[in-house]
């Protein structure tokens, strides 16, 4: 990348402005988590804005009071099933969308409108039904469990990289052909390494159902506390019996989920910028 | 031959006798639910219930899930339910219709003499006992701080409303909340009953209800009068809040903030077209059931009566400030020295039983509050209601 | 009617190796030769029949009544106790008949596939053709076949995780799974269309409230979905203009709002936005009197939209990023050269493009909207209740109102009904846009 000199340009300074008011209103709550996770006294909802003592507390408690709330141990839980998760779901989507996309046989046409039907299908009225399958094969209350409930019909979601795949040119696949590749050569060399931005998005996303999905797991998980996820561990420290004393530590809770997820955005960020642009379309 | 034979039925008979000498314990497993807060408490208990029962070797696990969440858990997959779980008392009828819990035979007679009526009344769906009271703490009352209202305040809305904007505080309520709004209906002698049918049955729009509801909206309306939820009481009472209406769940919070000006008492009367009226409340208990699909009824019976005996009643109450159910329990000097127990105890004898609200009742109830709340009097008081009732009846 | 024909013509032209295997699948292969191949037919046979008579049979034959042995309670004098002798579960019965159907159609597929093979082994033999062995059919999976690997688990999974239990919440709205209906202490049954016309017309309140309920969803899916798109396209446009600097940054903060989880931000929104909460506290500063966001209906409405798109805005980000950057750079160039200026460059290049690969991002986000449960329920759940409404709020959306029939009043078949009609309006919708759309009609375009 060359970082050449630009001339003061006006629409530049617009676009500044717009950006910093944005992200003013985008970052206030995050804020205002943050703030209301390193604060003193207990409750939910404080008359006042600013909290009147800092402590770390939240944070610490988190970690050395686990005999109630043990969120080392649900953070674990979660980190497993989210890699999992987004394994097999990366591995389904691909496969769906680019079969979909790149090649040709009898039927695509109507597995594409079933799937696009099927995906429409709001996931949690059929939990009960979901339970009681796990449970047929001897898998409920386990991690298994909710990995396959949360990647199991990934397939379903293969419009947004069917919609990558479709732009990528051909005579590519074509040129292949001629070297001797065979179809699956040809997706594995030649497409995957293409598709680094839809292959990223498609993992984010997986990554993070398991993070903030509360209603699956506790249908999955029932009264297994140990196999509990950081969401639904969470939220039991805002029932009502709980919401006074525990709020700061939710909040420092969740900061704490924030993290690692950004930290995965910011470092899979580079592949958008770098990956893409430079990519096979040049030729 | 003989010899043999002999033999074999020396050794038979010296097996048998070996057998019958060694004979193991039964082992007996058994899962309870309880809620996070409660775990040690109840490991504690059932230490103790296995060290009163060598009988059999008990085998029993905990599990979490708590009383509020008991309910759905049980339904979503009742084999997969504790054999003794706890769960609050709103939830009976529908855990007994699913057939969910096994009905109460054995010390039928004791666990009806030893604890309160209204728990007992609580627990008994179709005259028949299906649970074991475990506390009589799940209900709301008012508390108040001391510094703003005298103790004859209290006693009257209107008064501590008055005195509230004189101090420039307020008095909280969560009113766009079926639980909390039916103090003033019930309050204004109104009935909430399943009918015949099975339907719900409420004549919260006859004169009397109007009554009421004109007394909700003239509450809402007061410069004094502040609504939201929980946080919103426990962030505020002691600096913007004098007073509010809540339950032994936020006593540690509110006694925190309160200090040495901590005080709660039953719910106030109001004024009801010019006569005073008392408000009423929802009676709540926690309660002690076991499943219908365990295998050792007798055993898990005899742990939900353990867990809810007068004893462990007491420690409930020790541990964690659980109002008791039982009659000893509850008459004992700690109880009531207990502000939050004494208050809840006193508004208790107006209270009424929630057994008989079915699901149907809490959203059409939650809008005529949020309606009152928002201040929206596009309509008559008597139209809203009679819509609210025609909603509630389904 | 095709493959019945097939099959008994396939039959009457078979050789006797072929018409044996039309009783023991996998003959055709393994008498010819084919061994593993053969073998795994018989395998899934076996298999299939011990799974039909040991279970999915005795299933099937509830199916009709849904189970009639109710739970008998026997007193013991002796223990005092009553002893419940279980009675028939009527869900699991439905679920699992449901179940043994797939299994059996699955079956049907492999069996006919079993003759298939047969038959096509048989014509290979007689043309004196030598026939596949298991590499070339390996081989084969993985280059012409590739389209069958590739789906098989993607398939599998779709018909355990939602083609099974869809169909299992579409047969609930025909039965009288409701409060008075719970298993397992209860039996339902089967009640035809009653849930059908109850909604439509026997109770006017609940005909009322579907109609203003799904009015608003429309809505709300309108809104919610292109306020998204556009301003997320917007938005990458901007971060992306060459020139400006520190995209990292400016992306960073976006994306920030999507690690937090969503119930959490949403939760505290709902705090932020309260009566007491700490947006009027600030507005109070100001002097600006408290705003009802949440608790008046218009307001309330206003407010779930403008929420929605603090919350999905970082997301169309991201996507719209990823594919601007996959915008060939030749066609710029040519346009370039063409002499085109930035503002048709947008509109002949960009726009064209993005709708080009976005339309089916786009239906998934509307019927994502449809459906969408988070936002709703976390942030007002679906208040500001109304009388107006048979159990439902002024932002309630069909999916939050049947999550709440089923909570509050366990009415299962009642939210079924409900939940089919939702499937019908956004599948109907979706499928027409999606095959009328550029995307689909010009699939290879740019390719």
């Amino acid at each position: 990348m060359k970082t050449k000199r630009r001339k003061f340009s006006f629409s530049n300074l617009a676009i500044y402005i717009i950006l910093s008011a944005m992200s003013v209103v985008w970052i206030m709550p995050i804020l205002w988590l943050i703030m209301t996770s390193f604060r003193g006294e207990p409750g939910a909802w404080t008359p006042y804005i600013f909290p009147k003592e800092y402590t770390v507390a939240n944070y610490t408690r988190l970690f050395t009071e686990t005999g109630l709330f043990n969120y080392p141990r649900w953070f674990i839980n979660t980190l497993i099933v989210a890699v999992f998760t987004c394994v097999i779901s990366t591995i389904l989507v691909l496969m769906t969308s680019y079969t979909l996309s790149r090649l040709r046989f009898r039927g695509r046409k109507g597995i594409m409108n079933i799937g696009l039907i099927l995906g429409m299908f709001p996931g949690f009225m059929s939990m009960i039904a979901i339970y009681f399958i796990l449970k047929a094969m001897g898998l409920s209350q386990s991690l298994t469990a909710l990995v396959l409930v949360y990647s199991g019909a990934a397939g379903l979601g293969y419009f947004i990289a069917k919609g990558f795949f479709d732009t990528i040119p051909r005579v590519l696949d074509e040129a292949a052909i001629v070297d001797g590749a065979n179809q699956n050569t040809i997706f594995w060399r030649i497409i995957l390494p293409l598709s680094k931005p839809i292959v990223v998005y498609t993992v984010l996303m997986s990554f993070i159902a398991p993070w903030v999905d509360f209603i699956f797991v506790s249908v999955i998980m029932k009264d297994n506390y140990n196999n509990y996820t950081i969401a639904l561990g969470l939220y039991q420290m805002i029932t009502r019996e709980n919401i006074y004393r525990y709020f700061t530590q939710f909040c420092a809770g969740a900061v704490l989920i924030a993290i690692p997820i950004t930290i995965l955005f910011i470092y899979m960020q580079k592949y958008y910028v770098e990956g893409v642009t430079g990519g096979a379309v040049k030729g | 031959m003989r010899k043999i034979l002999a033999i074999i039925l020396t050794l038979a008979m010296f097996g048998a006798v070996l057998a019958g000498c060694k004979k193991e314990p039964e082992t007996i497993t058994l899962k309870v639910w309880g809620s996070q807060e409660d775990q040690a408490m109840l490991q504690e208990m059932i230490d103790a219930f296995k060290t009163a029962h060598t009988d059999a070797n008990y085998v029993i696990t905990l599990g979490v899930v708590s009383e509020a969440d008991a309910k759905t858990k049980v339904l979503e997959d009742p084999a997969a339910a504790a054999d003794v779980f706890q769960f609050a008392n709103d939830q009976i009828v529908d855990l007994v219709n699913a057939g969910a819990l096994y009905e109460v035979t054995r010390n039928k007679a004791d666990i009806i003499a030893a604890n309160m009526e209204g728990s007992i009344e609580a627990s008994t769906v179709n005259d028949k006992l299906y649970a074991y009271p475990s506390t009589a703490d799940n209900g709301y009352f008012m508390y108040y701080d001391k510094s703003v209202f005298s103790a004859e305040d209290v006693k009257s809305l209107d008064t501590m409303l008055t005195v509230a904007d004189a101090a420039g505080k307020k008095v909280f309520m969560d009113v766009s909340n079926g639980w909390y709004i039916a103090s003033f209906f019930l309050g204004a002698g109104g009935k909430l009953t399943v009918g015949e049918d099975g339907k719900q049955v409420c004549d919260f729009n006859n004169a009397n209800g109007v009554k009421a509801g004109e007394a909700i909206k003239a509450f809402t309306a007061h410069n004094a009068f502040l609504a939201g939820d929980d946080a919103v009481l426990t962030g505020g009472i002691g600096t913007t809040i004098a007073a509010g209406v809540s339950g032994t769940w936020n006593a540690e919070a509110i006694s925190e903030k309160l200090g040495e000006n901590y005080a709660a008492t039953k719910l106030p009367e109001f004024n009801m077209g010019g006569t005073q009226a008392q408000m009423s409340s929802f009676a709540g208990f926690k309660l002690v059931g076991v499943s219908s699909q365990t295998q050792a009824p007798v055993a898990a019976m005899e742990l939900a009566e353990w867990l809810t005996n007068e004893e462990n009643q007491i420690k409930r109450f020790e541990t964690r400030q659980m109002g008791p159910a039982n009659i000893n329990a509850a008459n004992s000097e700690e109880v009531k020295a207990n502000v939050a127990l004494a208050a809840l105890a006193e508004q208790n004898q107006h209270a009424v039983s929630q057994k008989e609200v079915l699901g149907g009742y809490w959203v059409p109830a939650e809008a005529f509050g949020t309606a009152m709340e928002a201040k929206d009097y596009s309509k008559t008081i008597q139209e809203m209601l009679d819509e609210m009732v025609a909603q509630i009846q389904g | 009617m095709r493959f019945i024909k097939n099959y008994f013509m396939t039959f009457a032209a078979g050789d006797i190796i072929t018409k044996i295997s039309y009783l023991i699948m996998g003959a055709g292969c393994f008498l010819r030769g084919q061994i593993i191949k053969g073998l795994l037919f018989l395998f899934l046979q076996a298999s299939f029949i011990v799974y039909l008579f040991n279970f999915g049979l005795g299933q099937l034959k509830l199916l009709p009544t849904l189970g009639t042995a109710t739970r008998v309670e026997v007193w013991n004098e002796e223990l005092q106790i009553y002893e419940y002798v279980q009675g028939d579960n009527s869900m699991l019965i439905l679920l699992f008949s449901v179940m043994t159907i797939i299994i059996i159609l699955a079956f049907l597929v492999i069996y006919h596939l079993n003759i298939k093979t047969a038959y096509n082994n048989q014509l290979t033999k007689e043309r004196g053709g030598k026939l596949n062995n298991m590499i070339r059919d390996i081989r084969s999976l993985f280059d012409s076949n590739l389209h069958v690997t590739f789906l098989t688990l993607p398939t599998i999974g779709v018909v355990t995780f939602t083609i099974l239990p869809l169909i299992f919440m579409i047969l609930i709205a025909f039965t009288n799974y409701d409060q008075s209906h719970q298993p397992p202490g209860n039996l339902f049954t089967w009640v035809g269309l009653e849930n059908f016309r109850n909604i439509f017309w026997n109770d006017p309140l609940q005909a009322r409230t579907f109609v203003g309920i799904l009015q608003w969803t429309l809505i709300w899916a309108f809104f919610a979905t292109f306020s998204n798109y556009i301003l997320g396209m917007i938005l990458a446009l901007m971060i992306n203009k060459k020139g400006i600097r520190l995209k990292k940054l400016w992306r960073t903060i976006f994306v920030m709002t999507i690690a937090v989880p969503q119930f959490v931000s949403l939760m505290l929104m709902s705090r932020l936005l309260a009566d007491q909460g700490a947006m009027n506290v600030l507005l109070g500063y100001l002097g600006i009197g408290p705003i009802q966001f949440l608790t008046n209906a218009l307001y309330a409405r206003i407010t779930v939209i403008v929420v929605n798109i603090w919350v999905g805005v970082p997301y169309t980000m991201l996507i719209t990023s990823g594919i601007l950057m996959n915008i060939p750079a030749d066609l710029y160039e040519s346009a370039r050269i063409d002499g085109a200026n930035p503002v048709k460059t947008f509109t002949r290049i960009t726009l064209p493009y993005m709708l080009f690969v976005t339309t089916p991002y786009l239906i998934t986000q509307f019927v994502g909207n449809i459906n969408n449960f988070n936002v709703i329920y976390l942030l007002t759940g679906g208040g500001p209740l109304s009388l107006d409404y048979y159990q439902a709020g002024k932002t309630d959306l069909l999916v939050t109102w049947l999550y709440k029939l089923t909570v509050n009043n366990q009415d299962y078949n009642l939210a079924s009904a409900i939940g089919i009609i939702i499937f019908a309006i956004s599948a109907a919708m979706s499928l027409i846009v999606y095959n009328m759309s550029s995307s689909t009609k010009k699939e290879e375009t740019f390719q």
